[in-house]
């Protein structure tokens, strides 16, 4: 999980695309808003919900199959993301808010990046 | 030291100024005191004395010996003047008190770390051993932290406010989904977030959709979209092919207490027109066509009947689907 910037893990923060940040690595259907349907493993998803899907079929809205190895998905296009049944969803948001927590007092805790880490750690 | 600096430099000035009077006036007395000559001397450089002889301190080979050791002087009396007038960098206490601060300013004051140190709350160490380099730090970190879940919460009083009721309270909604004009169906099931774009992430979902129409038929169905909008906003029934009837029904009653007419409406379907694409009535017939029991609330979806291979309605059930708030149109609470 690496966000190009602070404004976007702020915007990831406060809303709920950590919760599709958390499923990076999980075989998930999207569905896009034009009626069309991506299944694949989800490599990434950034702040504005644009995701990276890896290995994908892809059904377009009249049923025709596509396989895919790569797919990228513009955020705006997306209606659903299905979550697989083993998610579980407060669990994972709690995750990926920790995740950012840590990330985020790490840089201001030592006043920047340090060589070596504090004795305290 | 300021004022006998003041007092001196005065004395100073004063005697520069009588010097003209008694350079002359000494001038002719040298000769006459020859034998105290060395006195005179010392006397005479001395800048206290009486007898201080200003020029004889000027040219003299050795400066004369300054009183004080760390005596102010001038070049001339307008300098003099300036400093008295207290000009910049007069050496007011408040100034003195102040440049020293300055030049201590990157020294580390044990006096200063002292009592902040005093100051600092002890807290149990974290994780990632927050130990804070100044208490400034720690009093920042105090705020409470903002993020997806604690922004639930704090929508109370608005309508996210309600649909964090439902959260809590485990209440089923229906989410309206939209299509890029139009209402696409409908998602009933458990909210367990959301945020303020209305993304929201559900359980137990179960969706009601209809495809969209293209061409022709989208075309003829914009024609009845208010009517047929407000239908399906408020009772996703379809108007099978008792169309007239039907309407009437859903116009009069509520959407939770429809008869279940589940009979008649496959017998209306297969006796409607068909193939007729611009025809109204068939472009109604696509409606979704859901009749609801009394008990369950469930939904059973008809497909169109006859050739219309186009605007059918689909349901299926979802474990844990996530919808982009992009696409919601209203979120419906049911009450219990």
């Amino acid at each position: 999980m690496v966000f190009s910037s602070i404004r976007e893990r702020t915007i990831a923060e406060n809303s709920m695309v950590v919760l599709l940040q958390g499923l990076q690595g999980e075989v998930t259907t999207v569905d896009l808003r034009n009626e069309s349907t991506a299944r694949g493993r989800v490599v990434s998803v950034d702040a504005f919900m644009n995701i990276r899907l890896a290995d994908v079929l892809y059904q377009d809205r009249r049923g025709q199959l596509t396989r895919l190895q790569d797919l990228f998905v513009t955020g705006r296009n997306v209606r659903y993301v299905h979550i697989p049944d083993h998610v579980d969803i407060m669990k994972t948001i709690q995750n990926q808010l920790s995740k950012i927590h840590r990330v985020r007092n790490f840089a201001s805790e030592g006043g920047g990046r340090k060589e070596f880490p504090k004795k305290t750690k | 030291m300021e004022e006998r600096e003041r007092k001196s430099v005065k004395s100073d000035s004063k005697e520069t100024e009588t010097a003209p009077c008694s350079s002359s006036a000494s001038a002719p007395e040298q000769p006459k005191t020859d034998g105290k000559t060395g006195d005179d001397d010392a006397l005479k450089t001395d800048i206290c004395s009486d007898k201080f002889d200003p020029l004889l301190a000027l040219y003299s080979p050795t400066a004369p010996p300054l009183p004080f050791p760390n005596i102010k002087c001038f070049n001339n009396v307008a300098e003099y003047e300036s400093f008295l007038k207290g000009g910049r960098g007069r050496a007011k206490p408040e100034n003195v008190e102040k440049k020293r601060r300055k030049a201590m300013k990157g020294v580390a004051d044990p006096e200063r770390i002292e009592r902040l140190k005093n100051l600092m709350v002890k807290k149990p160490e974290s994780e990632e051993g927050e130990s804070s380099s100044g208490t400034t730090q720690r009093r920042r970190k105090k705020r409470p932290q903002k993020n997806v879940l604690t922004r639930m919460p704090l929508c109370k009083g608005s309508p996210l406010g309600e649909l964090y009721r439902c959260v809590e309270e485990r209440i089923r909604v229906k989410v309206h989904i939209r299509t890029f004009k139009g209402l696409r169906g409908v998602c009933s099931g458990f909210v367990v977030a959301f945020d303020k774009f209305w993304n929201m992430a559900m359980v137990d979902v179960d969706e009601t959709y209809r495809e969209p129409l293209f061409g022709e038929a989208f075309y003829h169905e914009k024609a009845l979209t208010i009517s047929r909008l407000f239908e399906k906003l408020n009772l996703q029934e379809g108007s099978g092919g008792d169309e007239p009837v039907k309407k009437q029904e859903a116009k009069e009653k509520s959407s939770k207490h429809q008869p279940a007419d589940a009979k008649t409406t496959p017998k209306s379907c297969s006796a409607q027109p068909t193939s007729v694409k611009g025809d109204s009535r068939t472009a109604e017939s696509k409606l979704p066509q859901e009749v609801k029991t009394t008990q369950g609330k469930q939904k059973v979806s008809m497909k169109a009947q006859g050739p219309q291979t186009y605007g059918k309605v689909h349901t299926r059930h979802i474990n844990q689907l996530f919808i982009r708030g992009e696409n919601v149109v209203l979120v419906n609470p049911q009450p219990l």
